[in-house]
């Protein structure tokens, strides 16, 4: 039995604008983690919502350990779910403490019977949670005086204290700076395998998509373009959004000819399932391209990025096409210096026939 | 609420026929003139007849008690003292005032008829009393000792009773106006020379209300209007009541005002120098105006007993006695007598006024009113 | 003075659509407006004989009067009101602190105790002023007359003043240091940079008093009444008082309101235009500006104003209140047991003017969560229908009430249920904008967290949204409350036999003029407005 079920899920907020949520359908297993990715408006949210029951769908449905929650005939609100839900801005109640916050769920109807006339047992989970977060020194403080990590790891121990059957997560590092990012993340993807919770977790960053996620969902337009594991999102990439979202991919132009592809800057050796003369794009990387300095060459230097360790290049085509190229920090080249770019990619390369 | 005071001022006229013309009639005679009585004002008359529930007797004071909802057009100040008299012969009884116009409250008796909140009104001028009585507002009661009453100062089928008569007078400010020049008429008050110097009750005022209709008989639409709106060119400055008129006078702001005579003796008593003039007592001109108090038991009202206890209270010698010495008012009681300083009525020529006819017209009465811009 | 004017710090989110919820706020609005809509239905059956005559009588003069006394109290409110709060706001004014306060408490005086004063004071040769004045000269001295136009708008503006003393001391407060900065850089000096940029930036807190300002002018019936300036108010209640026919009053009515409305949609209009967003990031005040010179002067203007329009009305009715109690028969008379005496009129005025604030503040609940949680324009309608309360005078209210309850409810008539649902009505705007506020300020996402951790909508309601919108709530609460403390005219009409408020017994005893007996009573009033009105001052960031 999958833990999430989601079939032909249609949400929209009026009748005039395309749907939120077009005809979406995915699974989860046990203990996986799934992450929703894609821009803002993509639909990514609302589906979160959807599954916990903060919106009601148009159509479709949706199952949680086989039990119909939501269709187009039957709708249980969220306190009936049995999920667990961490928002974007982390929705801690000033009023209570860290301890009330967290132990909040725990005394709810729903979870009266398990730990029924036993505050002692309601205390001794909170605890436990709040220690498996790191933060039972702050149980007696008010959100209000905590830091960002540490309220998003009260945020995350109010979700999994009932031991939620699924776990929803809604863009929950979005309000934390950049390096404490990196290390809640990583710690809280350890919490969550720890506890063998099933996860679907929303997020606009593709980087921590690949990082959080068993499996990614890749949506646009309220509709899912790709799902699949990081590595098969990432190196074979559907569709052209999903090479363009999750590898800041740019787009060489080619034709399919009977050894390869013919492109501006060469023959890319690699069979195509296409027709000759097709007009094709080519999904590249700036870690596909290489390229050095040629006074005959097919590209001009227009601008350089410094980035570490490495060094972006940004190169315009004769044709005017740009594409970017990385090298080491210590290759420098100058602008304006014309150069030679080739394709240097050890692996096949995502190729879309161009749409007219 | 349209038809309902459409209907009421359809039935004015007939009610104000039966309102006993206290000075209908009695254009010289003194008082009470018991002969001046139109027919159909007799208690006994059937079409004026608002019920015919049997006359109740009076209550003995053992069952009188709990509270007693009152409805006094008459100013709270005015009719406070008498009630107060009256708690103290009847402790046990709370008494609930709520005091405004008479039109106000009539109107209110009016629209909770089927829900009575009242158990007494008290109106300042007949006319209201008679027009409620005929729409069945009352019931009727005679009170303990008021045989001796005169008969035009009970209602049709003793639906309401008589308390007391006051005069239409202008005081005036003895510091600032000469007896030489003292007006005579109240059509003095539109003389230039008082521009800006009268002061009077507005159109909201019971009391001024049934001047202007006894004027509108006595002289038709056209002087009446033609005198309003020389009030009006005059300045005349219009209060919403008499004691604003008394106190201005008294304190100099104004050199006249038209208002009821007690209000003269009130303001005489705080140690102003005023003066009372009778108006219009030469021949050919329409006489003294007076107008009368009543009292009346709601129909329906919740405590019958204190509410007989009260109208027995008001009409009694005692309570006659605290209307005139307390407010200088003529008490309807044979025998009472008048406050020191206070003019017998029998030594004034009364304004002849034919009730009956008045009162076919006291919506154009108020229309008049309205038309002239009286405030 | 208590409008959010930004816009709401989160976003929020609905849950799934609540029908109920909406349907209990239909009723809501429905409840607030069918006193509006029967009032034009009156209005507009009313004959066509009644309107003719109207037009032809006082419809113009009345509006008239009541245009010019709108129009000059609130230029003159705008006047007194910004000028006081720039120089307590802006300047070096010494004392500045407790001057705020004391600029603010005129709020706690209804302007027709204040007519009551000046009209003892000041009425011509009747006044303690001319008086004094004659005996001490031997022949009368002309003094300013508290009667008619001016004297209405003077009275009118001294005791409105605050409402824009508040909203622009505010706005001053709030302003950022950068704004007059970059003004001055550019060129502009300091005069051109208040006109040019400072006054104009107050714009939304200035129309915001400015409205009040105006619907209160327009709703006052006792100053009016006392200083004999006829106004629509005033006029409806001698018609509705001293007549039997009520279409006339309707008429008026009808037209008071929609003139009523056309203000409130005007603000509405201008306002949604001049919704300036505060700047972000490091606000810095502006800097004070030195008075030198200057400083005697302001100080003098300032106290000169909190003298008239606080320290003197209180002085005087506290004098008056001491003269009542040294008097052993007027001490009878004020404080006596019973329903007219001094402390069944404040039992009265606590408990009906709590009530009220109880029900606005609970009816205005479903309409401000509708509104603030699922904008739509059928939300918006609904929350803009409770506005409208704003725009019905009490006189009108009373008019309505006494139609409508009379057929529908007779069972409420002539209870003081009835007084409570006028106050209700008037006051619901004010409960339902500072909901709005209170829930605006509330993140939606801490409503769905509690469902997602098993609580049901109204277990939700109890344990998350109520114990965080409460001072939210409560300021509502207190703004009803103070408002009702001082409602005279529906009261007046529509009280039962018996039933007196504090603010009615100042008036029995006051119309008639006994002003010394209305003065205890009165002095009441104040001191219990005030608790509200500290409390609210409290909230607000000028007194932080």
């Amino acid at each position: 039995m999958k833990t999430l079920e989601v079939q032909n899920l249609t949400k929209r907020f009026s009748s005039t604008t395309q749907p939120a949520v077009n005809q979406i359908s995915f699974a989860l297993e046990e203990g996986e983690i799934l992450a929703l990715v894609g821009p803002s408006g993509c639909g990514k949210t609302t589906t979160l919502r959807l599954i916990a029951g903060l919106e009601r769908p148009d159509c479709g449905s949706i199952l949680i350990n086989g039990r119909l929650v939501a269709s187009e005939s039957r709708f249980i609100p969220p306190e009936k779910r049995g999920i667990g839900l961490v928002f974007q801005d982390h929705a801690l109640f000033p009023h209570l403490t860290v301890f009330g916050n967290v132990a909040f769920g725990l005394r709810s109807r729903r979870n009266e019977s398990r730990h029924k006339s036993a505050p002692n047992a309601v205390k001794a989970a909170v605890l436990d949670m709040l220690r498996l977060v790191g933060i039972d020194f702050l149980a007696s403080r008010y959100p209000h005086a905590l830091s960002g990590g540490e309220r998003q790891r009260v945020a995350l121990a109010r979700a999994l204290a009932p031991r939620p059957s699924l776990v929803l997560l809604d863009e929950p590092f979005s309000s934390l700076d950049a390096d404490m990012r990196l290390t809640m993340r990583e710690e809280v993807r350890k919490i969550l395998k720890s506890m063998q919770a099933t996860v679907v977790f929303v997020t606009h960053d593709q980087e921590e998509a690949l990082f959080m996620g068993d499996r990614l969902a890749v949506f646009q337009r309220g509709q899912i373009e790709q799902i699949g594991t990081p590595d098969e999102v990432f190196h074979t990439p559907a569709t052209r959004f999903v090479a363009k979202f999750m590898g800041d991919s740019d787009f060489l132009r080619g034709k399919i000819s009977s050894n390869g592809i013919q492109t501006e800057i060469g023959l890319l050796l690699q069979p195509v399932s296409l027709p000759n003369s097709t007009l094709v794009e080519i999904a590249v990387r700036a870690d596909d391209i290489d390229f050095e300095p040629d006074e005959s060459g097919n590209a001009v230097i227009a601008a350089r990025f410094f980035r570490g360790a490495l060094n972006l290049y940004r190169l315009q085509l004769d044709s005017g096409q740009i594409l970017h190229a990385l090298k080491m920090h210590t290759y420098l080249v100058p602008v304006g210096t014309r150069v030679r770019a080739r394709i240097s990619a050890g692996h096949p390369l995502a190729v879309f026939e161009k749409s007219a | 609420m349209r038809n309902l005071s459409q209907f009421l001022y359809r039935l004015l006229p007939i009610l104000l026929i039966s309102a006993g013309g206290l000075t209908a009639c009695a254009p010289i005679s003194p008082l009470p003139a018991a002969e001046s009585q139109t027919p159909t004002s007799l208690p006994s008359q059937p079409e004026a007849l608002a019920n015919e529930d049997p006359i109740a007797e009076s209550p003995t004071s053992a069952e009188v008690n709990g509270k007693l909802v009152i409805y006094s057009g008459r100013s709270e100040a005015l009719i406070q003292p008498v009630l107060d008299a009256f708690r103290s012969k009847y402790p046990k009884v709370e008494i609930l005032i709520k005091a405004g116009s008479n039109s106000a409250l009539a109107n209110a008796l009016i629209e909770e008829q089927s829900n009575p909140q009242a158990d007494i009104f008290i109106t300042t001028e007949m006319f209201t009393a008679q027009s409620l009585a005929q729409k069945g507002i009352f019931q009727s009661y005679f009170p303990k000792g008021a045989e001796s009453l005169s008969a035009e100062f009970i209602g049709p089928n003793q639906t309401w009773i008589g308390l007391t008569r006051r005069a239409r007078v202008i005081m005036y400010n003895a510091d600032l106006v000469a007896p030489e020049e003292l007006p005579a008429s109240i059509f003095d008050l539109t003389n230039p020379k008082w521009k800006g110097q009268v002061a009077a009750a507005g159109s909201t005022n019971g009391g001024m209300q049934a001047h202007i209709a006894a004027m509108r008989k006595l002289l038709g639409e056209e002087a009446t209007a033609n005198w309003l709106k020389g009030l009006l060119a005059n300045n005349v400055t219009f209060f919403g009541g008499h004691t604003d008129v008394r106190k201005a006078v008294g304190a100099g702001e104004f050199k006249l005002g038209l208002v009821n005579h007690y209000y003269y003796h009130l303001q005489k008593a705080e140690g102003s120098n005023v003066g009372i003039i009778y108006p219009d007592q030469d021949e050919g001109q329409i006489g003294l105006l007076t107008n009368i108090t009543a009292a009346a038991i709601v129909r329906g009202a919740q405590n019958l007993p204190a509410a007989q206890a009260l109208l027995d209270f008001l009409v009694s010698p005692e309570g006659q006695k605290l209307f005139a010495e307390g407010n200088y008012e003529y008490p309807l009681l044979p025998g009472v007598p008048l406050r020191e300083g206070v003019t017998p009525l029998e030594n004034f020529r009364l304004a002849a006024i034919d009730i009956p006819s008045i009162a076919l017209d006291l919506e154009a009465t108020f229309k008049l009113m309205e038309v002239v811009g009286l405030p | 003075m208590l409008r959010a004017i930004k816009s709401l710090p989160f976003p929020s989110k609905p849950l799934p659509f609540s029908s109920q919820l909406a349907l209990v706020a239909g009723l809501v609005a429905l409840f607030v407006a069918l006193p509006l809509a029967y009032i034009f239905l009156r209005a507009l059956s009313a004959n066509p004989e009644d309107w003719l005559r109207l037009l032809q009588t006082r419809l113009w003069r009345l509006m008239g009067n009541t245009l010019a006394l709108a129009g000059a109290v609130t230029s003159g409110t705008l006047i007194i009101g910004v000028s006081m709060a720039w120089l307590t706001e802006r300047t070096d004014l010494p004392g500045r602190r407790a001057w705020r306060w004391m600029l603010a408490l005129p709020l706690a005086i209804p302007p027709y105790i204040g007519a009551i004063l000046h009209l003892a004071l000041l009425r011509p040769r009747g006044g303690v002023i001319p008086k004094f004045l004659e005996g001490l000269f031997g022949f009368p001295v002309p003094t300013p007359s508290p009667l008619g136009f001016w004297g209405a708008a003077f009275i009118l503006t001294i005791f409105m003043f605050p409402y824009v003393y508040l909203l622009s001391g505010a706005a001053f407060r709030s302003q950022h240091a950068m704004l007059e900065e970059a003004a001055r850089s550019l060129g502009r000096t300091a005069w051109q940079t208040f006109w040019q940029v400072t006054l104009p930036a107050l714009r939304p807190g200035l129309l915001a008093g400015a409205l009040l300002v105006t619907l209160d002018v327009l709703a006052e019936y006792g100053t009016v009444a006392l200083l004999r300036y006829e106004t629509f108010s005033s006029a409806i209640f001698a018609q509705l008082y001293g007549r039997y026919d009520r279409s006339a009053a309707s008429i008026l009515s009808g037209v008071l309101v929609s003139l009523a409305l056309l203000v409130l949609w005007s603000e509405i209009k201008l306002q949604g235009q001049a919704r300036f967003t505060q700047i972000e990031g490091n606000w810095r005040p502006v800097p004070l500006i030195l008075l030198g010179r200057w400083k005697l002067p302001a100080l003098v203007t300032v106290l000169l104003v909190i003298a008239i329009s606080l320290l003197i009305p209180l002085l005087v009715l506290l004098a008056w209140t001491i003269q009542a109690v040294l008097d052993p028969q007027t001490l009878s008379q004020i404080f006596r047991a019973g329903p007219q005496g001094l402390a069944q009129s404040a039992w009265n005025s606590l408990w009906t003017s709590a009530l009220a604030a109880l029900f606005a503040v609970t009816l205005s609940l479903p309409v401000a969560r509708l509104s603030v949680r699922y904008p739509s324009p059928y939300t918006h309608f609904l929350a803009r229908l409770c506005q409208v309360g704003y725009a019905i005078p009490g006189v009108v209210i009373a008019l309505s009430l006494i139609l409508i309850i009379n057929r529908l409810v007779p069972i409420l008539s002539a209870t003081p249920h009835l007084v409570v649902i006028a106050y209700v009505l008037r006051n619901m705007p004010q409960a339902v904008r500072a909901s709005e506020s209170a829930i605006g300020r509330l993140s939606a996402s801490l409503e769905e967290a509690s469902r997602t951790l098993g609580r049901t909508p109204l277990q939700t309601l109890f344990e998350i949204t109520l114990p965080l919108i409460l001072p939210g709530l409560l300021a509502g609460g207190a703004l009803v409350f103070l408002t009702s403390l001082k409602e005279l005219p529906a009261t007046l009409l529509l009280r039962p036999a018996g039933f007196d408020t504090l603010a009615v017994r100042v008036w029995v005893w006051a119309s008639d003029g006994y002003y010394i007996q209305a003065a205890p009573a009165a002095l009441i009033l104040l001191l219990v407005s005030a608790i509200p009105l500290s409390f609210l001052l409290h909230r607000t960031a000028m007194f932080q």
